[in-house]
């Protein structure tokens, strides 16, 4: 397995592992600012919406200029996938800057 | 191997090592394809239980008032249908359909691990057979199939009800978890020379992200269920709010499997109908790249989505609108594969037969559930039809239109090759028309009698409220339903009996499955193929006489052994060659003693238990004698004028891999723990006075010392074993430090106060028994290379045994720190 | 929602069908034109607008601050004891409402998990042990409806039923306390 091939691979599940780990980030946000009473808890969810999207921006701009057979099929489906990602960090976290956080 | 055999000799040759001989030997096999067969055969049996069950549920609601059954026997009814549709059905069917299937599709002649294929497929017969049995007994589960605590804790549920669903499930899904680590392994390890990741059938991306979903997916249940049986049987409080426990953990860790789960059954079959539809359509398929993309993106935005079964539990509207945007944005990787399935038949000259029925069945069924699932994913509507008969719609909506329909598809699809004979029709069309018509007015219906105000789980109704004829007439479908289910078998066995044989793939298929003998030999191929185009483009009916006479790879016997090919899991290039184990009882022992372990907990004989555990262990170590060399063998031929060595000499092999991945399953269930800790921590009532466990400092850190300095020696055994000098040291330290590491968790846990007084003392209890548990893990895998390495298996080359002791130390020392940290958050000392 | 799950399921089926009947121009829509037009550019603004739309509704519905009635329901298997703002506490399955105004009821349980629910009158919620959850709900005019529990909760499951009995809001403040509006 060359490097482009590794790349490849990991660029595929890339987009994704981002959004998993921002949603947790956001969802634990959350319920600790309730818990905990946080004064600024907006503006630490709409910052962390942000945060979460600057990786998922920087990897849906990625293409892997790939030669050969496996690698080239995989990286467009890595961009694909993480355009996807990125769509879909914007509209599931997008609630953060808006919706009751508490109630 | 000079000199090629006539193709009769060669099967001769191959057959007498692959074949599994009958009568009571037939116990002893570990073949793929008897074992897939099993699977679903058994999966079918389960099928008929759960449909007679809901034809009980049907009888009982027909009318109100009804006096047919009582509560008690009525819940214990549904919670039985459920549980034997979801697990004793719908997951064993996918496994044993990907069992069977996986090798003949990739171009290999077994799965990588074919003991772990029968040891699983014994955990869940004996699981599963433990749950009918308490259902003859009359003490099924019956508190619904998830299980909801308080309402399943030993309070509201005194009796072995509850154990019999904990301990039962968690039995079978032993077998869900061997059987996705191997689906997994085998699908990037184990596929003939040449096919690449970008080159498998599509078939094998579903059954990949299916497999990696359910590693990750099925330990937070696993987990719920060990923390619940804990609770019941020892009172650990971690779901009891009046001491620091919280229902909602349960809803949360059910879910985190439950919702993935839901996709884990929709994604294989989704993988039949992207193998079947271009079949018909006579074209490849439309969009490969882009539906690889949406398997990930659905693989992954299916964990985003299992609060949207607690809408209704109080969580605030901003958590709320994350999972109802998550289940909403799910439609779109769905409607990606809907319409490329659709173009792929209006760009194709398509074709009827009784499969594309099924299809149609599925698209009509499958869309309407799509859709209302969109409805339920908004929180307004949803508070509304929450636990409502919509929501019982929806949910069969989904799960037989999306799954029960493809397979049928599937089943008339390929039980030609099962059965080496096809359909005999006649049956097949009435049978179709019987299950689509009976399947939509049993469940359409529902979806009104659900908005009219009728929750799910009530015995009886009264009969003023207008859900009268509208439950009656579900019912009336609902018998309509099991006409054309009892048709198709009929149908089955028919084409058993009287199917007209017919030569090589009668459906014109492209894929590998069809380049072999059908009905399929023990083998599968007596020699493999090299690919070197999608594997989904090949022609069968000329390629399976070529690979029948052996000019493909391994077209040979070679010292009795059973072998296959390994490639890298990216390229396709061939890295080594496999030896599978040979049939053997082992499997079924090491079942019966684990089946032994969950009986004695059953039954309340926790003192039996150690001793089970110990015989399982003892017997799991047996396994791996019969496997590797005592002198490094280097390259061999393997046909075609190439060569390669064998898996023992890899450091890319299976076995390798395969404990990767069940690290990756362990570390879920292990960080599902820690957030589950966390979670009390946050969420639960009653922690303001909580009482601390004791956890000493000093202690704690020589725990972890001696943790990582087991990983860190077995480490070192294993760099030095690479550099051909001696291991001997480095592993007999790690057995050393994990044992002390071990001693000293125990010490905390036996002085950290008493962990029924609050669930803080229960988390940590439990976090610490873990640590102990993999320190203890870590010593017996060092131990076990030491032995190996001194029965003369271990060399520089043959290094699998010093790698696979560094993983699991390693891992140990890792989990030490997180577990110790967890130990002194909770006690107050972080 | 009905009718554009209809539409989008008429549009399926639609297509499905003329993949068989084999109209020319279906057969030479693109690959890209199948996948981005129905993946994408179809299901997209559809979802985005439903889930903004339900997000803004649901914000509505939220009980913000705290309206002047509260009703405390806590439930038992396999009965519902309701208390009101003038201290009166009421076992038996009936709930006493105002007309036309929004009332908060916090739901506790004293032992499983429960759910309140009054179909003709909203959602539901669930009542959690250890948890006090509230919901918002207003009947338009006085009258007689039904609730019932909508979270399996045992044997008695089935008979956890109550009566709500809306009064116009004179009556009910001068019955259970709470100031009319």
């Amino acid at each position: 397995m060359s490097a482009g091939d590794r790349r490849a691979l990991i660029l595929l599940i890339a987009g994704f592992t981002a959004w998993s780990f921002g949603f947790v980030l956001l969802y634990g946000l959350q319920a600790l600012g309730c818990a905990y009473d946080w004064p600024a808890h907006r503006a630490i969810l709409i910052a962390a919406y942000i945060v979460t999207l600057a990786p998922l921006a920087w990897l849906s701009l990625i293409k892997v200029r790939a030669e050969g057979e496996p690698a080239s099929v995989l990286a467009l489906s890595a961009l694909w996938a993480n355009r996807a990602a990125l769509a879909a960090g914007v509209l599931t976290f997008f609630p953060a800057t808006f919706a009751s956080a508490c109630i | 191997m000079t000199g090629k055999p006539s193709p009769v000799r060669l099967h001769k040759d191959l057959e007498t090592i692959w074949k599994t001989p009958p009568g009571i030997a037939r116990l002893s096999s570990v073949n793929h394809t008897i074992l897939g067969k099993r699977f679903m055969l058994l999966a079918l049996i389960f099928f008929a239980i759960g449909g007679f069950l809901s034809m009980l549920i049907r009888a009982q609601l027909a009318t109100p008032h009804s006096a047919f059954v009582g509560p008690e026997i009525y819940n214990q009814i549904f919670t039985m249908h459920g549980t034997v549709m979801m697990f004793l059905f719908a997951i064993p069917m996918l496994e044993g359909f990907a069992i069977y299937m996986l090798p003949k599709l990739l171009g290999a002649r077994d799965l990588a691990f074919p003991r772990v294929t029968a040891y699983g497929f014994w955990c869940y017969f004996f699981g599963g057979s433990i749950l009918v049995i308490a259902m003859l007994a009359g003490v099924a589960p019956d508190s619904g199939w998830f299980m909801y605590t308080p309402l399943s804790s030993r309070p509201y549920t005194a009796g072995i009800n509850a154990d019999v669903w904990l301990l039962g499930i968690t039995f079978v899904e032993i077998s869900a978890v061997t059987a996705a680590i191997e689906i997994f392994v085998s699908i990037l390890k184990l596929r003939a020379p040449g096919m690449s990741l970008a080159r498998m059938p599509l078939m094998a991306w579903y059954m990949l992200v299916t497999a990696g979903m359910m590693i990750v997916g099925f330990p937070p249940l696993i987990l719920g269920s060990i923390l619940l049986e804990l609770e019941r049987a020892f009172d650990l409080p971690f779901f009891d709010p009046t001491r620091g426990g919280d229902s909602l953990l349960w809803q949360h860790l059910f879910w985190l499997f439950g919702h993935p789960e839901v996709y884990i059954i929709f994604l294989p079959a989704a993988g039949v109908l992207s193998t079947i539809i271009p079949v018909f359509a006579q074209r490849q398929i439309l969009g490969y790249r882009a539906i690889i993309a949406a398997i990930v993106a659905m693989g992954f935005l299916s964990f985003g989505l299992w609060v949207h079964h607690m809408f209704t539990v109080g969580i605030p509207h901003l958590a709320l609108a994350f999972f109802s945007a998550a289940s909403a944005l799910v439609a779109i990787p769905t409607a990606i594969q809907i319409f490329a399935w659709i173009g792929t038949l209006a760009s194709g000259r398509p074709r009827w037969d009784i499969p594309m029925l099924y299809v149609f069945g599925f698209f009509f069924v499958f869309v309407i559930g799509g859709l209302t699932g969109v409805m339920l994913a908004m929180v307004p509507f949803n508070t509304q039809a929450h636990d409502s008969y919509f929501v019982v719609a929806h949910l069969h909506y989904v799960l037989v239109g999306g799954f029960v329909f493809p397979m049928l598809a599937g089943l008339y699809h390929w039980l030609p090759h099962i059965t080496g004979r096809q359909s005999v029709y006649r049956l097949s069309i009435p049978a179709f028309w019987l299950i689509f018509i009976g399947f939509n007015v049993t469940f359409f219906l529902m979806h009104l009698t659900g908005l009219m105000g009728m929750p799910r789980r009530i015995s009886t109704y009264p009969s003023n409220w207008g859900w009268d004829w509208l439950n009656l007439l579900s019912s009336v479908g609902g018998f309509i339903l099991t006409m054309g289910f009892s048709l198709v078998l009929v149908d089955m066995i028919l084409q058993f009996r009287f199917g007209r044989r017919f030569r090589r793939d009668p459906w014109r298929a492209q894929t590998l499955e069809w380049a072999m003998p059908t009905p399929p030999t023990d083998y599968n191929f007596a020699s493999l193929p090299r690919v070197d185009m999608r594997a989904d483009a090949i022609e069968p009916a000329p390629l399976g006489p070529v690979l029948a006479s052996g000019e493909g790879y391994l077209g040979f016997a070679r010292n009795n052994q059973q072998e296959t090919l390994a490639v890298d899991m990216m390229t396709g290039v061939i890295e080594h060659i496999v030896i599978l184990p040979r049939r053997t009882y082992l499997p079924l022992w090491t079942a019966l003693a684990t089946g032994g372990f969950f009986v004695s907990l059953l039954l309340g004989h926790y003192w039996l238990a150690p001793f089970f555990a110990l015989l399982v262990t003892g017997l799991i170590l047996l396994w791996p004698a019969s496997l590797g060399f005592r002198e490094d063998q280097g390259p061999v031929p393997i046909g075609r004028g190439e060569t390669a060595p064998f898996d023992a000499e890899s450091t890319s092999n299976a076995a390798i891999l395969a404990n990767r991945t069940a690290l990756v399953t362990n570390a879920t269930l292990f960080s599902s723990l820690l957030f589950g800790g966390l979670f009390l921590i946050v969420v639960a009532p009653n922690w303001d006075s909580a009482p601390a466990p004791l956890v000493p400092v000093w202690l704690s850190i020589l725990a972890v010392l001696a943790a990582v300095a087991g990983g860190a020696s077995a480490f070192f055994a294993r760099a030095t074993n690479r550099a051909g000098g001696a291991v001997t040291g480095g592993l007999a330290g790690a057995v050393l430090a994990q044992g002390i590491a071990t001693a000293a968790f125990l010490a905390i846990m036996a002085g950290m106060g008493n962990p029924t007084a609050h669930a803080s003392i229960a988390i940590a209890f439990v976090t610490l028994g873990y640590c102990a548990l993999h320190s203890a893990i870590g010593a017996v895998i060092a131990g076990h290379a030491l032995w190996r390495k001194h029965q003369g298996y271990v060399s520089a080359r043959r290094a699998t045994d010093p790698e696979l002791a560094f993983l699991w130390n390693g891992y140990a020392g890792i989990t030490a720190v997180f577990g110790a940290a967890m130990a002194l958050l909770l006690g107050g000392i972080l | 929602m009905l009718f554009g799950s209809i539409l989008l399921f008429a549009l399926v089926m639609v297509l499905f069908a003329l993949a068989y009947i084999r109209t020319g121009w279906i057969s030479r829509i693109t690959p890209t034109q199948w996948i981005v037009g129905g993946g994408l550019v179809l299901p997209i603004p559809v979802l985005v607008l439903l889930t903004g739309t339900a997000l803004v509704l649901g914000e509505q519905l939220l009980p913000h601050g705290r309206t002047p009635v509260t009703i405390e329901a806590h439930a038992a298997r396999w009965n519902w004891t309701f208390s009101y703002p003038g201290g009166t506490t009421q076992a038996g399955d009936v709930l006493h409402m105002p007309a036309g105004q929004p009332v908060d009821i916090l739901v506790t349980t004293e032992d499983v998990i429960h759910a309140f629910w009054v179909p003709r009158l909203g959602g539901k919620i669930d009542a959690i042990p250890g948890h006090t959850n509230t919901i918002r709900l207003e009947a338009d005019r006085p009258g007689i409806y039904w609730g019932q529990c909508a979270e399996y909760c045992g044997i008695g499951h089935d008979i956890m039923r109550f009566r709500v009995e809306v009064h116009s809001a004179e009556d009910f403040a001068a019955r259970f306390g709470g100031e009319a509006r």
